[in-house]
């Protein structure tokens, strides 16, 4: 791999970060948001937009779009099936049915991402119990589990919507399920960054058995991994991460599955640069992707999933097959 | 020096070898023989700690493998299978760089220049280094038994195990590999490698150890081992022995 990649895949998000900060509803020039950004105590109506609208939303979409895409590579690894992304630990579809029917008893909306949170996890929970073999995991069974699980999910929150007598209540729904991260402030982000972090640190220390994992349990085993740790680790550490995303910014489809794939190509399969590359780029891709949302229907937003599945899916689809292909 | 005081092993209720005691020396190339499901792949997972002996104890430079971590065995123990496992997008040497796994601590994320060294030792060593940069996946089935090969090298422990490294290679690749493997011997290392050629086994290993009927028939030097009635008892079959310049061979007796 080439040494430069990384750096430049760091100076593309943060560039992305900063295309973000100029988008959004009021047209803000570049100066007075940088003026705001190294004045933070100024006042004023720029300072206020930069730093209580903006700046949360990138910072959250960041988090976001790293946080799936780190799952995504994780579960990718230890499955060795690259159509996998986060969610198939059940966490979305757990989440989204506790706040279907949540929203369907009038349930209160500050409640509804820590309730989102504590469902996904519990889902993840019992998901993880379903696919237990042993001491260990079984990767089919935990493909079976978390299929099963999402679809036994989905299916509630079908029924929520059905049994909503209320627009507005299907529409709350529909907004988790379409992902977006309208009206999220430093608040949401302060509650699931504790969740990320702990994340982050269970993928650093799966880290090093991942690219082992990848050439089967078996021979992961003969080079000394203890392969139940590393699947544990690398389960609890999806999980978190993934209800973390779900509880900030509802279901963000495709960046747990595309991303990964997207940055192998750029730097190659070796899992701690490719954990650090998915991180960078799963942040750049979501800040754009929010950054557009919001601006492109401005006042109003498109959901980023929605979005993502549009510009995304084809754009992995054009990726995928031209590799396919036969020179 | 790998010691087997009175080794049964089996899978869940079945006991497949009972009571193998035998010494393995440094530098040795044992090679195990023995028909289809007698334990030989058993036999070497065992060897490895991948899998508990049901009695009796193995010792590695006299300590038991139980005593041992699984990082310290696998610093100690290589075990090369040709099980494939889909590994798409991996380059050939990121598949040999496991190989290097026991000798990192968590945090060691790069590999060290030692680290290079051995891989481009173990590529050499096996003769796929232009393939290095290749992904595995569009490796031949005999280019992947020698990157399988390479990873068990690049562990650089003193004791390797294979399990049927010659199965999916050519007579010449196949030699290649065995002349390779009675080096690593020569150089010090314990060769123990599955095989079910019996000519190639008493061409290339020190000893011969044949497993048959829940025993181990014989553990001696080749010529002792290819004995007509030893081998009709393992595997059931006539052969006929045949003295050659190089020693004695095997020849299936069955008439047409």
């Amino acid at each position: 791999m080439g040494a430069w990649r990384l750096p430049a895949i760091l100076a593309l998000s943060l560039c992305a970060c900063a295309a973000s900060l100029l988008a959004g509803g009021s047209a803000l020039a570049p100066n007075d948001i940088f003026a705001a950004l190294t004045h933070p105590r100024s006042g004023g109506d720029v300072a206020t937009i930069v730093w209580q609208l903006r700046l949360p939303r990138v910072a959250i979409s960041a988090t976001v779009g790293a946080s799936l895409s780190i799952g995504g590579a994780l579960l990718q690894g230890m499955l060795r099936n690259p159509l996998v992304d986060p969610y198939l630990t059940g966490v979305s579809a757990g989440a989204a049915a506790a706040i279907a029917l949540a929203v369907l008893v009038g349930v209160a909306a500050p409640i509804l991402p820590a309730l989102g949170f504590g469902a996904g996890l519990g889902t993840a929970v019992l998901v993880a119990a379903l696919a237990r073999r042993g001491s260990g995991i079984d990767p089919n069974r935990l493909i079976l589990a978390g299929i099963s699980i999402s679809a036994l999910f989905s299916a509630i929150v079908a029924f929520a919507i059905a049994r909503s007598n209320s627009l507005d209540a299907a529409q709350s729904i529909l907004a988790w399920l379409a992902g977006s991260m309208a009206g999220r402030g430093w608040g949401d982000l302060l509650f699931a960054l504790p969740y990320v972090f702990a994340g982050v640190l269970l993928a650093a220390l799966a880290a090093p058995a991942l690219d082992a994992l990848r050439v089967g349990d078996l021979r992961a085993r003969t080079v000394g991994v203890d392969v139940d740790r590393a699947q544990w680790l690398i389960l609890a550490s999806t999980s978190l991460l993934a209800a973390a995303s779900v509880a900030l910014a509802g279901m963000v489809g495709f960046v747990g599955l595309i991303v990964p794939h997207v940055a192998r190509r750029i730097v190659g399969s070796a899992a701690p640069v490719l954990l650090v590359a998915c991180a960078l780029l799963g942040a750049a891709l979501c800040t754009i992707a929010d950054a557009t949302a919001r601006s492109i229907v401005a006042p109003s937003e498109l959901p980023i999933g929605v979005l993502l599945a549009f510009v995304g899916v084809p754009a992995f689809l054009y990726l995928y097959l031209r590799e396919e292909r036969p020179a | 020096m790998i010691a087997l005081e009175s080794v049964t092993i089996g899978v869940p209720n079945r006991t497949l070898v009972r009571e193998i005691d035998a010494i393995v020396k440094a530098g040795e190339f044992l090679a195990v023989l023995g028909p289809n499901g007698v334990g030989k792949t058993t036999f070497l997972r065992a060897l490895c700690g991948l899998q508990p002996v049901l009695a009796g104890r193995i010792l590695l430079d006299g300590m038991s493998l139980r005593e041992r971590s699984a990082l310290e065995r696998a610093r100690s123990i290589a075990y090369v299978t040709s099980d494939d496992a889909m590994i798409e997008t991996l380059r050939v040497r990121d598949v040999v760089a496991i190989g290097r796994y026991p000798h990192h601590r968590w945090w060691e994320w790069n590999p060290s220049p030692k680290d290079a060294d051995a891989i481009e030792r173990a590529l050499r060593a096996v003769n796929v280094l232009e393939q290095a940069d290749r992904l595995f996946t569009t490796l031949s089935s005999g280019e992947r038994q020698r990157v399988w090969i390479a990873l068990g090298l690049a562990q650089e422990t003193p004791v390797l195990l294979l399990d049927e490294p010659t199965s999916h290679l050519d007579v010449r690749v196949a030699h290649e590999i065995l002349a390779l493997l009675r080096g690593l011997a020569r150089a010090g290392r314990t060769i123990v490698c599955v095989l079910h050629d019996l000519n190639d086994a008493a061409a290339y290993a020190d000893r011969l150890m044949l497993l048959g009927c829940e025993r181990m028939l014989a553990c001696e030097r080749p010529d002792r081992v290819l004995q007509p009635q030893l081998i009709e008892r393992a595997y059931g079959i006539a052969v006929e022995r045949v003295e050659t310049a190089r020693g004695a061979r095997v020849f299936s007796a069955v008439d047409e």
